[in-house]
């Protein structure tokens, strides 16, 4: 059962990754992105993890596929592509990727995943909440203070010192 | 009268219906009925108890309530039911169609008016059946320039969405369609998909008002998620927990409206806007762009684009009762099931009749749906009030709304419970555990 849904998602996965490359619409490429961060959606909901998949849901379809989506409808797309139809440029591509992906997969083969013990009981969000303010607690703040300073910087770079609120009747 | 069927009676349409019946039996009778029979001599029956299991031992079974009544009990308790009918889809877009009779006729009451009056003589109350049979029997007309596949396929993606949504709304103790550990989450990576429905629909129809339309709708639901995903974090604080359910349980002494009325307003007030109703219905500005973003659906396809925009509402006014109102808490008045139908059966004259099974749903459960269905209810007719009241609002003023005065007040909504949480007012030795 797992095996056959894990095979479906990562079909789903790679097909839609990949028509996210070759298709020439804008649009359907960036639907098919978000197909494709769907389905690592998937992958994390199959290896027991909820949390980050609901995370991986909002935050990259909810929010970077909805700022991708903006983007391409709002730019007229024969400004700025150009199509180069060069069938040596596609062979190099493929030929590269098997070469990456052969790299990739000797390396996870030869690195004992297979010896890996499986049957570890699922993370509770509350154990990484814990982690998070006891062990990790520096990165924590780190992290913090980041986030704080982009917000703050965000505010500064978009605050408009020419408009006046006198346009506001309310 | 109407005009665009003068010769319509009534007679002559029941007239027709019985006709087609009569037909169907005909037909059925003639060359049905032997064509079962035929296929009866290749299936092999069953043998129950003994006996061979003919249709017609299985239609009196059928007929025979004290074997019927365990067999629609089991059923009930299947996850199937739970996702079709009772705290699933149907009685969703049951509660949402009501919502959209009940919306016309109280608006109409608020503004001195009479709203849908004709249709089935009491108070206008077939309208909906009629708008419905109105809305299947129209044209489906597709724009002659428009992104087909998308075109088509997104109303049926903004119900299908909308309805995920519903299934996550736990109704009473222990009747959720889905129960997942993170529910809270998962109701915000639903309401993620909704902006990008609404814009690949509105691009996909290829004019400029649905597109008009779907870029305010995209400006006010990803401005507005923000208060609402923050206004939600002071109760997972408090609680502990993200699953819907643990939530509702949490509430059995106080509601969380008493603690953080502010983020209950703040809730309130992004799920207007994320509901695109009146004051922040700018999205489908009926009086400056046609629409909005439902210009140019037509027939049944804008039907469901209604159906998924009342689903929405009733989801987000369960998840405000769930969160602050404390969901199917409420005081036991569901009566207990009689106690001597279970024991001594039913008497009527001279025969008994001992039906096992009895009672399908216990009190609890009962209790809990009345409960949480006055305050949903309650909820929707407070959501559905400003239109009766309040002109639209300009779309800066919205996003200053959005972006400035919601979020801070997330924010102090959030130092409030972490307030309650460290002066020891509520969590361990508290008020509440």
């Amino acid at each position: 059962m797992v095996d056959s849904i894990f095979l479906a998602v990562s079909v789903l996965t790679i097909g839609s990754a990949i028509a996210a490359l070759e298709i020439r619409s804008l649009i359907y490429g960036s639907i098919a992105l978000m197909l494709t961060l769907s389905g690592i959606a998937g992958f994390f909901l199959l290896l027991d993890s909820p949390f980050v998949a609901m995370f991986q849901l909002s935050v990259y379809v909810g929010a970077i596929a909805v700022l991708i989506l903006f983007t391409v409808m709002l730019v007229r797309r024969e400004l700025i592509f150009n199509k180069i139809e060069d069938p040596r440029r596609r062979y190099a591509g493929i030929g590269l990727m098997i070469i990456v992906m052969l790299g990739i997969g000797t390396i996870i083969i030869g690195s004992g995943l297979k010896t890996m013990e499986t049957s570890v009981t699922t993370v509770d969000y509350r154990k990484i909440g814990e982690d998070f303010l006891t062990y990790y607690s520096p990165a924590l703040i780190v992290m913090a203070l980041i986030l704080t300073s982009s917000v703050i910087g965000a505010l500064a770079l978009a605050r408009r010192e020419d408009v006046t609120n006198e346009q506001r009747t309310d | 009268m109407s005009t665009i069927a003068p010769e319509f009676r009534l007679s002559r349409f029941i007239a027709s219906l019985t006709d087609i019946i009569f037909w169907i039996l005909l037909i059925f009778s003639i060359i049905g009925l032997p064509l079962v029979f035929i296929l009866l001599f290749y299936i092999k029956l069953p043998v129950v108890n003994g006996q061979l299991l003919t249709p017609y031992l299985a239609m009196t079974w059928m007929a025979d309530p004290s074997r019927t009544i365990p067999i629609i009990k089991s059923l009930i308790h299947t996850e199937f039911f739970r996702i079709i009918a009772f705290p699933g889809f149907g009685f969703a877009a049951l509660l949402a169609a009501a919502t959209i009779f009940v919306e016309r006729k109280f608006l109409a009451k608020i503004q001195l008016r009479v709203g849908p009056l004709y249709c089935g003589k009491i108070e206008g109350i077939l309208q909906l059946m009629a708008d419905g049979l109105k809305l299947m029997s129209k044209e489906i007309i597709i724009p002659a320039k428009a992104d087909k596949p998308i075109f088509w396929v997104a109303p049926l993606l903004f119900v299908g969405t909308a309805a995920a949504l519903t299934s996550l709304i736990p109704v009473a103790p222990g009747w959720v369609a889905a129960n997942p550990n993170v529910g809270l989450l998962t109701v915000f990576a639903t309401i993620g998909f909704f902006p990008i429905i609404t814009v690949l629909s509105s691009w996909s129809a290829n004019s400029k008002w649905t597109f008009i339309g779907g870029i305010r709708a995209l400006h006010q639901m990803i401005s507005f998620e923000i208060p609402l995903i923050l206004s939600l974090l002071g109760i997972v604080i408090l609680t502990g927990t993200l699953n819907l359910t643990e939530i509702v349980e949490s509430q059995q002494h106080y509601w969380w409206i008493v603690f953080m009325p502010i983020g209950a307003i703040v809730f309130f007030i992004t799920i207007i806007a994320e509901l695109e109703r009146i004051p922040f219905d700018l999205p489908e500005a009926e009086s400056e762009i046609v629409a909005g973003w439902l210009t140019e659906f037509s027939g049944m396809m804008y039907g469901l684009i209604q159906l998924g925009t009342y689903l929405k509402l009733y989801a987000f006014a369960g998840l405000f009762t769930v969160l602050f109102l404390g969901g199917w808490n409420g005081p036991m008045v569901w009566p207990p099931f009689p106690q001597e139908i279970i024991t001594n059966g039913i008497t009527i004259g001279p025969i008994t009749a001992h039906i096992p099974g009895l009672p399908l749903f216990d009190q609890e459960m009962l209790n809990g749906t009345l409960w949480f269905v006055i305050k949903t209810v309650g909820v929707i007719l407070v959501i559905l009030l400003p239109r009766g009241v309040f002109p639209r609002i300009r779309i800066d003023m919205l996003l200053h709304t959005g972006w400035y005065t919601l979020i801070g007040l997330a924010f102090v909504n959030i130092f409030i419970a972490l307030g309650l949480l460290y002066a020891g007012v509520l969590g361990h030795g508290g008020l509440m555990q």
